[in-house]
């Protein structure tokens, strides 16, 4: 049991969340995503799906149950241990891409060592960001603004800021909402290799049931439990 | 907090224009109560220790504050003349020290002063260039004078002509520099000054030709026993020199020529109180003290300030509810970035520490901008703003 769970990047069980002012709730019974799977997330608007990740993430903690998170259980953390651990542990990619438009590319991978005194930027994590930026096919547009890019290449820098801390997770909520079907599958191939190149999990909410044959799990957020408005 | 203020540098840099913007806003609200209260003092105090350092004032009776202001800052505010006669009578008394003062003309937009060589002494001016005043038709310059005309000893000035479009009127003089002051950082520094028989002939009062006893007929009008009346053909000097100053005269009697003011330097106190108490009930003439004056027109300027303060810091108010403003809607717009933020994981201390950083950058570079315009003001503004005063007074 206990080697099981130290494999389970994603652990829920009896999970029971209500925003404070009310309104959305949900259940989750149980979940378990392994360590270096690709998981999808999948279900209708309003089932969960972002609220589901906020939990996973411990943006929002649950009033009931156990949320485990790369062996940490989060539900447990205080607000600035569950900040700690987010920006440590896992890695997030918006369908907005919320790239900073007054940094450059460089700037905007390297973004996270900015926020936090856990990460502590030096040499090497340069030299990391660059080859991965340079991974992406963004090795020439280190020093553009955001406002310079295609949406792929943005997405792009949105993938590599997530994957810039090596985290053990990446949260992607819709990260392929905002592209044209060939920048999509681009964009997802050089997410699904970087992930599978450094054994990360990635859990990815998507609406498009056409990719669903690419991911290893997919998890049906409106069969975990429950969610009401 | 290097990485708070990385962050805080790049968004400003960014949004250069609006950052330029609140910069100015503010520098403008930090600085300009502090300069114009810096100024006012110096300006006032500099128009005090001046008019301190002249004892007494001797004038046509009327405006005292224009007397004053044309007298001792050269300012043109057409302060009816007195007589050189009333220079000889206090020169008579022995009681004092007369130094006559000439203005009304200027030499390039410079103010022309005819006074006496003990004016250089009494204010303590030093020839920094060249030598002072030997002869009519010679000029020593003020430092700005000279600076402003970019000339010196050797070089010639003319004076301006007081009507441009009269042909008949009095023609421009030509000055020789014959030397330049030491500055003072007062209103001589802008002066040119001449002897007052120059500042005459300047006004055209006295003049020099040709001599009419070997003048030929063609230049002689009539010629009677004793006097003769010369034609238009006449030649006239313009410039004063070794070989025509002996040409030049004044008709009548000078003791009647104009002159602005005189400086009035009792040799004791009980000296100068007697003076005063001869000129009290004088029915054209005013004997002044300066300070005085001066006194009562920095108590104006003072009240004037209070009301220009009360001014700027409501326009200061405005200003700072106009960065506040412009901050909170800034940040309104930026809530995606802040939400970004919170999800990877960065504290609301944090969060708040790089807003912080803009606001202190922000500040301090309007800090140090109202320093700057601080020292430029305090540089150039009190001679700008003692212009200003007595332009206005």
């Amino acid at each position: 049991m206990l080697g099981y769970i130290r494999q389970a990047v994603i652990s829920v069980r009896n999970v029971r969340f209500q925003y404070p002012e009310g309104g959305f709730s949900l259940e989750v019974a149980h979940l378990t995503v392994e360590a270096g799977t690709r998981a999808a997330a999948i279900g209708p608007s309003g089932s969960g799906k972002t609220t589901l990740l906020n939990l996973i993430s411990g943006i929002e903690r649950p009033s009931l149950g156990e949320v485990s998170t790369a062996g940490v259980r989060v539900d447990r953390l205080s607000a600035a241990a569950r900040r700690s651990f987010r920006i440590t542990t896992i890695g997030f990619v918006f369908q907005e891409f919320l790239l900073l438009e007054y940094l450059d590319v460089l700037d905007n991978i390297l973004y996270p060592y900015r926020l936090h005194t856990e990460l502590r930027m030096n040499a090497s994590v340069q030299a990391r960001a660059r080859e991965l930026a340079s991974d992406l096919g963004l090795g020439g547009l280190l020093d553009r603004s955001p406002s310079e890019l295609s949406q792929g290449e943005r997405q792009r820098v949105a993938i590599a800021r997530a994957l810039v801390t090596a985290p053990k997770l990446i949260l992607a909520d819709e990260p392929t909402g905002n592209l044209d079907p060939a920048t999509k599958q681009q964009a997802l191939d050089l997410l699904f290799a970087q992930c599978e190149a450094r054994s990360t999990t990635l859990l990815m909410v998507t609406h498009d049931h056409g990719l669903l044959d690419q991911f290893a799990q997919i998890v049906d957020v409106e069969a975990l439990g429950s969610a009401s408005v | 907090m290097k990485d708070s203020i990385f962050l805080a540098w790049r968004y400003l840099r960014h949004h250069r224009a609006k950052t330029l913007l609140l910069v100015l806003s503010l520098s403008v609200f930090l600085g300009l109560p502090l300069v114009m209260r810096a100024m006012s003092r110096a300006t006032q105090e500099s128009l005090l220790s001046r008019a301190e350092a002249t004892p007494l004032l001797l004038g046509k009776k009327g405006s005292s504050l224009d007397l004053v202001v044309e007298a001792l800052y050269f300012q043109l505010k057409g302060a009816e003349p007195i007589a050189e006669a009333d220079v000889d009578a206090i020169n008579a008394t022995e009681l004092a020290l007369g130094i006559p003062i000439r203005t009304g003309l200027t030499a390039r937009g410079f103010p022309l002063v005819g006074t006496s060589l003990d004016y250089f002494p009494f204010r303590g001016l030093h020839i920094a260039e060249g030598r002072g005043l030997a002869m009519m038709g010679e000029c020593v310059l003020g430092a700005g004078a000279a600076r402003g005309l970019a000339i010196g000893p050797g070089d010639a000035l003319l004076t301006s002509p007081s009507t441009l479009f009269d042909l008949a009127g009095v023609y421009p003089l030509k000055l020789h520099v014959v030397g330049v002051l030491e500055p003072t950082y007062g209103p001589d520094d802008e002066a040119v000054f001449v002897d007052v028989k120059t500042a005459w002939v300047a006004e055209g009062l006295g003049h020099g030709h040709q001599d009419l006893k070997d003048a030929g007929p063609d230049l002689v009008l009539r010629r009677n026993e004793g006097s003769v009346t010369a034609n238009a053909k006449l030649p006239q000097y313009n410039e004063i020199t070794e070989s025509n100053v002996d040409s030049f005269h004044f008709h009548g009697d000078a003791s009647g020529y104009p002159v602005t003011a005189a400086i009035v330097v009792p040799h004791d106190e009980k000296s100068g109180i007697l003076l005063r108490g001869r000129y009290v009930d004088a029915p054209t003439r005013q004997l002044v003290r300066p300070a005085e004056v001066v006194d009562s027109l920095n108590k104006q300027i003072f009240r004037f300030e209070r009301i220009l303060e009360i001014v700027v810091w409501t326009v200061g108010l405005a200003t700072a509810v106009m960065f506040v403003l412009v901050m909170v809607l800034s940040w309104r717009l930026r809530a995606d970035e802040l939400r970004t933020m919170t999800r990877l994981g960065c504290s609301r201390w944090k969060a708040a520490q790089i807003m912080g950083s803009e606001i202190v950058i922000m500040v301090g570079a309007s800090v140090l901008l109202a320093g700057v315009f601080g020292i430029v003001m305090a540089q150039y503004g009190e001679t700008w703003l003692q212009n200003l005063i007595l332009r206005g007074s």
